[in-house]
C-alpha cells in the first residue's frame, strides 16, 4: 500500500511540471504585444506598451519565462495576479475558503440526493419513480449552469427576497469585518458558528442556498446514473439473487448487501464530481457574484493573467492528484478484491 | 447463507425488520409523490404570481447612513500617480484625495478653490502675463488622514511624484506636458533622459505659495490642475518605501510595478472619506466619513463600492434596495424604468467621443482581417484607407441617425469633428458628413483612379467584445457598404477588450471603433490626440496633416479665448476634409439609483462610477 | 462488451433459424421499444436530425455566411413573437426562428466534430496504447494525465483566449478537454479485447497487428464509443454555451443556441412591471438545447442499456 501511494505521489510534480509547461507554451502562441494586454485597461495607457514589455520580461523567449517563473516557485513565489491584485499564493488562500464551502455542501447534497435517488430508481426500476427521477436528473443536466442560476435567482430574490446573491449581506459583511469577528477556518458557516453569532449563521447560510441549488440541480444526474447503474448490477448478482429466492424481503437485501457493493464506483464517481463541482462552480460564482476561485480563475483565463492561472492549474492539480489517490485507497479499503500494485 | 435458515429468533427478528423496512419504503414513496405534488404546486403559483408585484421596495431607506454603489469594473490602484482608469480616479477624486482647485459644481468652465484658497488669474495677479507661471496660496489647517497637517512641502512632493513616477500608461504626461515639454521622463529606449533639476525648477514654493513654472504657455493649465492635483504626505509616503523627495534617488522609483508602491492599497488624503478596506477577494470597497475634514464633515457615513460584473444581479440588488445606485448600459435602461422607488435621470451631456479610425498603414503581416492584402476583391492593401475618397466613401455610408436612435436611444448627437459639444471651440454650424447612399457611391467610384469600383474588395473589422454601441456600428457600415456593390464585401469580427487594444497599437486593425474621454474639458485634450501628427491615433493610424501640427500647436499655447475658438473651427474643419475618421456619436448619459439618494450632482469629468461620476460629499439618504 | 456477440451480430435482419426464436437484434429492438423513455429520446434525435439537415428549406439564408441571423434594424430590445418573427427576436434584433433552426446545424457541426476528432484521437492513442503497452502506453497516460489534471473550462477559456474567439477555435478547445477522456476509455476497452482468446488465436495464426487491431479489436470497441459519444454530444452543446456566456464561443449573431442563450442573459428578469416580459429569449433557444441534450441522454442510455451483455438472458 506505502508503495502505491509513493508511487502516486511521485506523480505530483510530474504533473505539475506537464500542466504549467503546457500554459506556458500556450503563451508563445501570442505577440509580447498581446502578453501585455493583461496590464492595460484604458485606451489612454497604450503609449506605455513598450516600457511594459520590458518590464515584465514578455519579449523573452518562452523557455527563458519559464524558467524564471520554475526559479521564482521554487523560492514559494507563485507571482503576482494582475486579476486579483494581489500575489498569487495570497490570492488562492483568500478565495479557496469560499469555494470551499460552497463546493463542500453541494457535494453532500448531491451524494445525499444522488444516492437515494439513484437506489430508489433502480430498486423500482422502470416505474413512474425511476422515470421521474432519471428525467429530473437528467434534465438538470440539460441546460447550461447560469440559466438555471438566473432562474432561481429571479424566482427566489427578485420575487421573493429569500436567498440574495453575494455571500453576506451588508451588516454581516460589516461586522465580520470588524474585531469582533474571529475567522477560524475562512468557512462563514462554521465561523459563525464558532463564534456563536447564530443571526450571521443565518446570513451566510441564506447566501449559500441558491448557487448549492444550482449546483446540486446540475450535477446530481451523472450520480444517479451511476448509482442506478451499480445499483442495477448489484441486484442482479447472484448472491442477491440467492437470497431473494431465500425468501428475504428486498428491503434488507438492499439495506445491507446491495447498497455497500454498489457504492464502490460511486467513491471512484467522486473524485469525478470534484472535477465537475470546479468546473461548474466557475459559472455558478460569476452568476451569483460569489468571491470564490471559480470567478478568478475564469477572469484569469480570460485576460489571460500568465501567473494567475499558472499557479490556479497548480493547486488544482495537487488536489486532482491527492483526490484520486484517496479514492483508489478508500476503494482498496472497501472491496478486499482490490489490491493496490 | 449463514443467516439463512438460522435460528427462528433471528429469522422472526429480520422478518419483523424487513416489514418495518417494507413500510418505511412505502413511507419513503408517499413522501416523494406528495413532495412531487407539492413542488408542482409551487411551481405552478409562482408562475401565477409571476405576474403580481415585484419583490416589495420597503418604503423606508435602506441602510440610512451608507451608500451602496455597484460598478461592474475594479479599481487597479489607489496611488494616484499611478492610476489612471475611471475606476481608479473615480474612488480616488474627489472623495479620497483633492485637489487645489476644483470645478464649480457642474459648470467646468469656473473654478472654486479647495487646498488653495484662490483660484490664480491673470486679474488677482496669480497669473503672470506671460502665462508661465501660477501661484497657488495653500490653505492652512488642513489635516490628512493620519492627522498630520499639510503643508505646501507636501503639495510639492505630490507634483514631483505625479511627474517622477511616470509608470508606462499611467497619467504622468498630464503635468510633465506643461511643466517639462515632454510627455514622458524615459525616451523610447526607456532610459531616463530628464533631469531632477528641471522638475525641481518646474515647481517651488515660496513661503505659504506653491508657484508652477510651465515649459511654454499652456492654456488649458488650470483645467488639468482642476483635475489631477491630488495631495499626499510627503513624510508618510517616505516612511512607506516611496520616494523620499531628493535628487539622488528619484530614477529608482520611476517606473514602478502596480505592487511596488504601498499607496497601491493604503491612502492618506485630505478628501471627506478614508478607505476603510479594500477587499480585493469580495471586490468590495468600504470608504468611512473622515471627522476631521477641513470643512463640515460629509453626511454619509460610509460608501461602499462594489464590483458586480453580471446585470441581472446588479438591477436585483436595485429593485429591492439592498443597492443604492448601479451601472446600466443604455441597451438595460428599459429594465430600470418604472421599477418602483428608482429614478433614472437622463440626458447629462458626456465628454466623449465615439469614433471610428481608418488605419491608414496598415500592417499586413499575420493579419487576419486584411483578406489577400490585395486590391483584388479578396482583400484590401495596407495603404487601402489612405485614398481620401475611400475614407468619403465610408462617411457617407455611415447612417448616423440609425446609429444614434438604436445604439444610444436617440440620447446622443452626431459630432462635425473631434472638438465636441461643450468644449471652447465647439461650432455646430459647421459642415459634417450625413447619411448619403448616392455621395458615398460617388466617392467609391473615384477611388483607386476608378479601379475600386470593378474590383471591390474583402476585409474584416473588429470590436471590442461586449460593447453593443460598437458593434452597431460595425453591423452599419457591413450593411450599408454591401449594398452599395455587390464586389464590396465587409466582415466583422470581435476580440476581447485587452487585445483589440493590442490590436490597434501593432498597427493592424482595419476599420475600428474606439472611444476618447476627456481627461480635462479643454480642446487641446482632444485636437492633439486625434489631429496632431504625434497624438494617439494618428500614429496608430498613419494620419499626418502639417497644417493640423501647426494648428493644435497654436491652440494650446494661446491664452485669449477667442483666438482659441477660432483656432478649433479651423481644426473642425480640417477634420472634415482630411476625414482621418467617421465620428460617429457624441453620448449622453443617464444615471440610476434609489429615490431616497439625494444631493448628488452631475460633472462631466468625475470619472463615471455608475455611468457618470459621484462627488459623495453631497449625497445624503433619506 | 462480450465478444460472444460478434459472431453472431453480422448483418441486421439475419433471418430467425427458426418460428418462434428471435435474433439478438429484434430481442434488441423488442427491449428499445419497450422502455418508453428510450423511444422518446429517438424521437428527439430524429427530429433534430431532419431539422439541421432541411434547415435551408425551413429558413432561407439572407446573409454571405449562412450562419450569421438576419435581423431588420439595430434595436437593442428584443420583440415578441409575432407575423414576421415567428418565435420573436434577440437583442439587435436576431430572428429566433432562423437561429434556432440554423442553430440545430452548428450544433450537429460542433458536436459532431469534437466527437469525430476525439474518437478518432482516442482509436489512435488508445489502440497504440492499450495493444503494445509498454512505454508507449505510459507516455501516453502521463499526457493524458496532465490534461485532465486541468480544470476543464479553465484550459478551454485559456485555448479560445490565446487562439482568438471563434467558432472553430472554440471546438478547438472543447475538444481539446474531451479527448483525453475518450482515451482513456478506449485503452480500457483494448485492455479488455488484446487479452481474448480469438485475439490470442490471430495472433498465433501470425495475422499482422495492424489488420487484427482493425478487424477484431476495433469492431469490439464500438459499442462503448457509441454510448460514450451520445452522451457526449448533449454535454459538448453545453460547454459550448458556456463559452458563449464567458464571451469566447461563437461570435454575436451567430446561429448557435448556446451564444442565442448567453444573448438572454440580461433579460431573463424582464422589466421591474413584467418578470416575464422577455421570456422567448430564454424560453426558445432554452427548449432547443433542453430537448436536444436529453434526447442524446436518453439515447445514449437506451444504447447502453441494450447493448450491455449482462442483460441478455434477462428478457
Amino acid at each position: 500500500m506505502s508503495r502505491f501511494i509513493a508511487r502516486r505521489l511521485l506523480l505530483l510534480p510530474f504533473v505539475a511540471l506537464g500542466v504549467t509547461a503546457l500554459i506556458f507554451s500556450l503563451t508563445q502562441l501570442l505577440t509580447p504585444a498581446m502578453r501585455a494586454s493583461l496590464y492595460i485597461t484604458d485606451p489612454r495607457q497604450l503609449n506605455g506598451l513598450p516600457d511594459i514589455i520590458r518590464k515584465y520580461h514578455l519579449d523573452q523567449p518562452v523557455y527563458v519565462q519559464y524558467w524564471e517563473w520554475l526559479r521564482q516557485v521554487a523560492h514559494g513565489d507563485l507571482g503576482w495576479s494582475e486579476t486579483a491584485r494581489e500575489p498569487v499564493l495570497a490570492a488562492v488562500q483568500g478565495f479557496f475558503p469560499a469555494t470551499f464551502e460552497l463546493a463542500a455542501y453541494s457535494f453532500a447534497c448531491i451524494l445525499a440526493l444522488g444516492i437515494w435517488l439513484g437506489t430508489a430508481s433502480a430498486v423500482r426500476k422502470d416505474q413512474i419513480i425511476d422515470h421521474i427521477s432519471r428525467f429530473t436528473s437528467i434534465s438538470g443536466a440539460s441546460l447550461p449552469t447560469f440559466v438555471w442560476g438566473l432562474v432561481l435567482l429571479m424566482i427566489f430574490y427578485g420575487h421573493f427576497g429569500w436567498f440574495p446573491p453575494g455571500r453576506l449581506g451588508l451588516d454581516a459583511d460589516l461586522f465580520v469585518r470588524s474585531g469582533r469577528f474571529h475567522p477560524y477556518t475562512g468557512l462563514l458557516t462554521v465561523d459563525a458558528l464558532l463564534n456563536r453569532q447564530w443571526w450571521l449563521l443565518w446570513d451566510a447560510a441564506r447566501h449559500l442556498v441558491l448557487p448549492v441549488a444550482t449546483l446540486t440541480y446540475f450535477l446530481t444526474a451523472t450520480l444517479v446514473r451511476i448509482t442506478r447503474s451499480s445499483m442495477l448490477e448489484t441486484l442482479r448478482a447472484d448472491y442477491v439473487r440467492t437470497a431473494e429466492a431465500k425468501g428475504l424481503p428486498r428491503a434488507v437485501v438492499v439495506d445491507r448487501h446491495a447498497r455497500r457493493n454498489a457504492l464502490i464506483p460511486v467513491i471512484t464517481l467522486a473524485s469525478l464530481l470534484f472535477v465537475g463541482l470546479l468546473s461548474g462552480v466557475v459559472i455558478t460564482e460569476t452568476v451569483f457574484n460569489w468571491p470564490g476561485i471559480g470567478r478568478w480563475g475564469v477572469a484569469a483565463s480570460q485576460q489571460l493573467d500568465i501567473p494567475a492561472v499558472t499557479g490556479f492549474a497548480l493547486i488544482f492539480a495537487a488536489m486532482l492528484v491527492l483526490g484520486n489517490l484517496c479514492a483508489d485507497v478508500l476503494y482498496a479499503v472497501v472491496d478486499p478484491r482490490i489490491r493496490l500494485r | 447463507m449463514a443467516y439463512l435458515g438460522g435460528d427462528d429468533a433471528e429469522r422472526r427478528h429480520a422478518e419483523g425488520r424487513s416489514r418495518r423496512a417494507e413500510s418505511r419504503q412505502r413511507a419513503v414513496g408517499v413522501v416523494v409523490q406528495r413532495g412531487l405534488v407539492v413542488a408542482v404546486a409551487m411551481l405552478v403559483a409562482v408562475l401565477m404570481y409571476g405576474t403580481g408585484a415585484r419583490g416589495a421596495a420597503s418604503e423606508s431607506v435602506r441602510n440610512p447612513d451608507s451608500l451602496v454603489l455597484l460598478t461592474y469594473g475594479d479599481p487597479e490602484s489607489l496611488d494616484p500617480a499611478y492610476a489612471y482608469d475611471t475606476t481608479s480616479d473615480g474612488v480616488i477624486w474627489p472623495g479620497i484625495y483633492e485637489t487645489l482647485i476644483t470645478y464649480d459644481g457642474s459648470v467646468l468652465s469656473r473654478y472654486v478653490p479647495r487646498l488653495a484658497t484662490a483660484v490664480p488669474s491673470v486679474a488677482n495677479g496669480l497669473i503672470s502675463k506671460d502665462g508661465l507661471t501660477y501661484t497657488f496660496p495653500i490653505r492652512q489647517g488642513v489635516h490628512f488622514h493620519d492627522g498630520t497637517v499639510m503643508t505646501p512641502a507636501d503639495v510639492r512632493y505630490s507634483m514631483l511624484r505625479f511627474m517622477l513616477q511616470d509608470r508606462d500608461g499611467g497619467p504622468s504626461w498630464l503635468l510633465l506636458t506643461p511643466l517639462l515639454g515632454t510627455d514622458s521622463t524615459r525616451d523610447s529606449k526607456g532610459n531616463v533622459v530628464v533631469k531632477y533639476a528641471d522638475a525641481a525648477k518646474a515647481v517651488t514654493v515660496e513661503g505659504q505659495n506653491v508657484v508652477f513654472h510651465l515649459n511654454h504657455p499652456y492654456a488649458a493649465f488650470l483645467s488639468i490642475l482642476s483635475a489631477w492635483s491630488f495631495v499626499l504626505p510627503e513624510k508618510w509616503a517616505a516612511a512607506h518605501g516611496d520616494w523620499d523627495g531628493s535628487a539622488a534617488s528619484w530614477t529608482k522609483y520611476n517606473n514602478p510595478k502596480l505592487q511596488d508602491r504601498y499607496e497601491f492599497d493604503h491612502t492618506n488624503g485630505t478628501g471627506p472619506f478614508m478607505l476603510q478596506t479594500w477587499d480585493r477577494q469580495t471586490k468590495e470597497l468600504i470608504l468611512v466619513r473622515n471627522d476631521h475634514y477641513w470643512r463640515a464633515p460629509a453626511k454619509l457615513a460610509r460608501v461602499v463600492i462594489r464590483t458586480v460584473s453580471e446585470f441581472p444581479a446588479r438591477q436585483l440588488e436595485l429593485q429591492r434596495g439592498d443597492a443604492d445606485v448601479i451601472a446600466v448600459d443604455r441597451p438595460d435602461q428599459t429594465k430600470v424604468t418604472g421599477i418602483a422607488g428608482v429614478t433614472v435621470q437622463d440626458g447629462y451631456p458626456t465628454l466623449v467621443i465615439q469614433v471610428m479610425h481608418f488605419n491608414q498603414k496598415i500592417d499586413s503581416t499575420a493579419n487576419p482581417d486584411v483578406g489577400s492584402g490585395k486590391l483584388d476583391g479578396n482583400g484590401i492593401p495596407p495603404d487601402f484607407f489612405s485614398d481620401v475618397h475611400v475614407r468619403r466613401g465610408f462617411a457617407y455610408a455611415f447612417d448616423y441617425n440609425t446609429f444614434i436612435r438604436d445604439a444610444f436611444r436617440g440620447k446622443a448627437l452626431q459630432p462635425n469633428g473631434p472638438i465636441i459639444q461643450g468644449l471652447l471651440g465647439y461650432d455646430a454650424s459647421l459642415p459634417k458628413f450625413t447619411f448619403d447612399k448616392q455621395k458615398a457611391i460617388a466617392e467609391f467610384k473615384e477611388a483607386w483612379g476608378g479601379k475600386l469600383w470593378d474590383t471591390g474588395f474583402h476585409f474584416t473589422e473588429t470590436y471590442n467584445t461586449g460593447n453593443a454601441a460598437r458593434q452597431i456600428g460595425a453591423q452599419i457600415i457591413k450593411d450599408v457598404v454591401e449594398s452599395l456593390n455587390p464586389k464590396f464585401k465587409v466582415d466583422i469580427r470581435n476580440i476581447q477588450f485587452s487585445s483589440f487594444l493590442q490590436v490597434t497599437v501593432e498597427h493592424k486593425g482595419t476599420l475600428y471603433a474606439l472611444g476618447w474621454a476627456a481627461d480635462y474639458p479643454d480642446p487641446d485634450d482632444f485636437a492633439q490626440p486625434f489631429l496632431a501628427s504625434n497624438g494617439d491615433y494618428p500614429k496608430r493610424n498613419g494620419f499626418s496633416d502639417p497644417r493640423a501640427d501647426q494648428l493644435v500647436k497654436q491652440g494650446a499655447e494661446t491664452a485669449d479665448p477667442a483666438k482659441r475658438a477660432q483656432i478649433y473651427r479651423e481644426l473642425t474643419k480640417i477634420a472634415y476634409d482630411d476625414v482621418p475618421g467617421i465620428y460617429e456619436a457624441q453620448a449622453t448619459q443617464f444615471v440610476v439609483m434609489r429615490s431616497w439618494v439625494h444631493g448628488w450632482y452631475y460633472n462631466a469629468i468625475l470619472p463615471p462610477l455608475a455611468n457618470v461620476g459621484f462627488d459623495f460629499y453631497t449625497i445624503t439618504k433619506q | 462488451m462480450s465478444a460472444v456477440r460478434t459472431p453472431t451480430l453480422t448483418a441486421p435482419g439475419a433471418a430467425p433459424a427458426r418460428r418462434g426464436q428471435q435474433t439478438a437484434w429484434q430481442r434488441t429492438l423488442r427491449r428499445f421499444r419497450r422502455n418508453p423513455l428510450s423511444v422518446l429520446g429517438l424521437c428527439i434525435v430524429v427530429f433534430f436530425t431532419a431539422v439541421a439537415l432541411i434547415a435551408p428549406l425551413l429558413a432561407h439564408p439572407t446573409e454571405r455566411n449562412a450562419y450569421m441571423i438576419p435581423h431588420q434594424g439595430y434595436s437593442s430590445d428584443p420583440h415578441p413573437p409575432g407575423p414576421e418573427h415567428p418565435f420573436g427576436t434577440t437583442e439587435e434584433q436576431f430572428d429566433l426562428y432562423y437561429g434556432v433552426i440554423w442553430g440545430t446545424r452548428s450544433a450537429f457541426l460542433v458536436a459532431l466534430t469534437v466527437v469525430a476528432f476525439g474518437l478518432v484521437v482516442a482509436l489512435t492513442l488508445g489502440s497504440l496504447s492499450g495493444y503494445y503497452g509498454g512505454w508507449v502506453d505510459e507516455v501516453v497516460m502521463r499526457v493524458t494525465d496532465i490534461f485532465l489534471a486541468f480544470p476543464p473550462l479553465i484550459l478551454a477559456v485559456v485555448i479560445v483566449a490565446v487562439l482568438g474567439q471563434s467558432v472553430r477555435n472554440a471546438m478547438i478547445a472543447i475538444a481539446a478537454v474531451q479527448w483525453p477522456t475518450y482515451t482513456r476509455l478506449l485503452r480500457a476497452e483494448f485492455l479488455r479485447v488484446r487479452d481474448m482468446d480469438f485475439v490470442e488465436a490471430a495472433r498465433a495464426l501470425g495475422v499482422s497487428d495492424f489488420l487484427i487491431i482493425m478487424r477484431h479489436v476495433v469492431p469490439n470497441t464500438i459499442y462503448p464509443m457509441l454510448i460514450l459519444a451520445s452522451l457526449d454530444m448533449g454535454g459538448i452543446v453545453i460547454n459550448f454555451a458556456a463559452l458563449s456566456f464567458l464571451g469566447l464561443g461563437a461570435p454575436p449573431g451567430y446561429a448557435d443556441w448556446g451564444q442565442l442563450i448567453s444573448l438572454s442573459k440580461n433579460w431573463i428578469l424582464g422589466t421591474a412591471g413584467d418578470p416575464f416580459q422577455f421570456w422567448y429569449t430564454l424560453v426558445v433557444p432554452g427548449t432547443a438545447i433542453f430537448l436536444f441534450v436529453l434526447g442524446w441522454n436518453l439515447l445514449g442510455d437506451a444504447f447502453r442499456d441494450i447493448f450491455d451483455p449482462r442483460q441478455q438472458g434477462s428478457m
